[in-house]
């Protein structure tokens, strides 16, 4: 256990110079290393922790964003309801109104249809009571009413309004010889004739070609033709204007 | 323990510690140099074992004194790592640990005393730092000055003692008893090498620390 001086002072220059060498080879370039790479690994850190906060701020604007998108849609939603519900009501007001209209017309269409049911029925009862009648004068009718019916006509002629008698005159004069056809359901007497044709001169102011028909159709009684103008005393067309005169009064 | 000179050179003689401690040197140099010839980003192999040491060095430096770890970790790590070499080489037949010559841990101590000054002052300037031998009152400037030189003797004397009385202990039980016998006491020497290693470099820490804090801590109080 003895000091020695030189071994004491060469170990302290020993130790500065393995302090020397060491800070140079050994500590500096593995703190400068490891520094660098806590620089790097905090860089890194710093970058993934400033890309999750943009993550989350994106999240949350996203999570923000669809919030709105779906407020929106529920509004969206509630409105298209309304107007769906409000189409659907002015729909179905328009639809009540057109089957009340269809209900209208129908009705209307049913009633004319009734209506005009009802009267060809009772055109057809007419008609039928007209021919039945037809059929019953035909066997009741004889001379004495064909002879009657030929007095009612002269009867006729002799009241016609003064309107009339003046327009047969001027049909009359429109002609050297007026033209008159008498058809007649049996055949007429020459007194007949004779009291016609005097009748009808005395009506037209002058003497007229009659030329006379038979036509079992007309039943009893006769019929003139005077240029355009008819004259009827006839059972046929009695009952003809019979079986329309409801038409007519209608 | 004899003294062991292995050579004179003019007015000094280099002794087996020397030399030892040379040879400690340059293995520590060239694995240094190795460690760290290709620094990567990421490290494998021999540069995993240095980064790993050199960081825990500097962890327990930061531990003790977080604001001026990076200015005080080179000379504690270099304490550190010289003695548990020194302390281990004894291990090594024919080889003697330079700690366990008083020269050589005196020295050790002297550099630690040295130090505790030249970064005190350096860290507070030297009338801060020398008003904290007068707190907390002046009285004690004695036992102030008493305490800087028994704690720097008490560093030499405490690896002198342990390593020299661990490499006389194998030694005797060695010429005592068998062949395999002194196994316990060689694995006992490894663990004590690296106990009083960093008991040394602690100490060494604290001192270096109480030095550089003190005036924080006068002004705290």
């Amino acid at each position: 256990m003895e000091f020695n001086v030189s071994t004491f002072v060469l170990e302290i220059i020993n130790f500065l110079v393995l302090l020397w060498v060491l800070q140079r080879l050994f500590y500096k370039p593995l703190l400068k290393v490891i520094a660098d790479r806590k620089q790097v690994i905090e860089q890194a850190l710093a970058e993934a922790k400033n890309q999750q906060q943009q993550a989350e701020e994106k999240a949350a604007l996203y999570e923000n964003r669809q919030h709105q998108w779906e407020q929106e849609k529920q509004l969206a939603l509630q409105t298209f309801q309304q107007q769906i519900d409000l189409e659907r009501k002015l729909q179905l007001e328009k639809l009540k109104l057109e089957l009340e209209q269809e209900r209208q017309k129908a009705k209307v269409t049913l009633s004319l249809q009734q209506q005009e049911f009802q009267q060809r029925v009772e055109k057809q009862a007419l008609e039928n009571g007209a021919k039945f009648s037809a059929l019953l004068l035909q066997q009741a009718v004889g001379p004495e009413l064909e002879l009657r019916l030929f007095q009612l006509l002269l009867d006729k002629i002799s009241t016609f309004p003064e309107v009339i008698k003046q327009q047969l005159i001027v049909t009359g004069e429109m002609d050297a010889l007026p033209q008159v056809k008498v058809t007649s359901a049996y055949p007429l007497t020459a007194e007949m004739h004779q009291q016609l044709e005097q009748k009808l001169m005395t009506l037209m102011n002058r003497p007229a070609d009659v030329q006379y028909h038979q036509s079992e159709d007309l039943i009893a009684g006769l019929r003139l033709d005077i240029g355009a103008w008819v004259l009827n005393a006839n059972l046929n067309h009695e009952l003809i204007g019979f079986a329309e005169l409801d038409y007519v009064s209608k | 323990m004899e003294n062991n000179v292995s050579f004179v050179w003019g007015p000094v003689q280099i002794s087996a510690s020397i030399l030892t401690t040379w040879g400690i040197m340059g293995v520590m140099s060239l694995v240094a140099w190795l460690s760290t010839r290709h620094l990567a980003m990421l490290p494998k192999g021999l540069q995993t074992l240095a980064e790993g040491i050199v960081s825990v060095i500097d962890d327990a430096v930061s531990a003790v004194a977080p604001e001026q770890s990076r200015e005080i970790m080179p000379f504690i790590a270099t304490l550190w790592l010289f003695l548990i070499v020194a302390n281990l080489v004894g291990l090594i037949p024919e080889l003697h640990s330079p700690t366990s010559d008083l020269s050589v841990t005196s020295a050790l101590a002297v550099i630690v005393f040295v130090s505790v000054h030249w970064f005190g002052i350096k860290t507070l300037g030297i009338k801060n730092y020398l008003h904290h031998y007068l707190t907390p009152s002046p009285i004690l400037l004695p036992f102030h000055i008493i305490s800087e030189f028994t704690r720097t003797i008490a560093l030499a004397i405490r690896l002198f003692g342990n390593m020299m009385s661990l490499e006389m202990a194998a030694m005797l039980i060695l010429l005592v008893a068998g062949f395999l016998a002194p196994i316990p006491i060689l694995m006992l020497h490894i663990i004590e090498a690296l106990v009083q290693a960093y008991i040394f470099g602690m100490l060494a820490l604290i001192y270096l620390a109480g030095a550089m804090q003190s005036q924080q801590l006068n002004s705290q109080e």
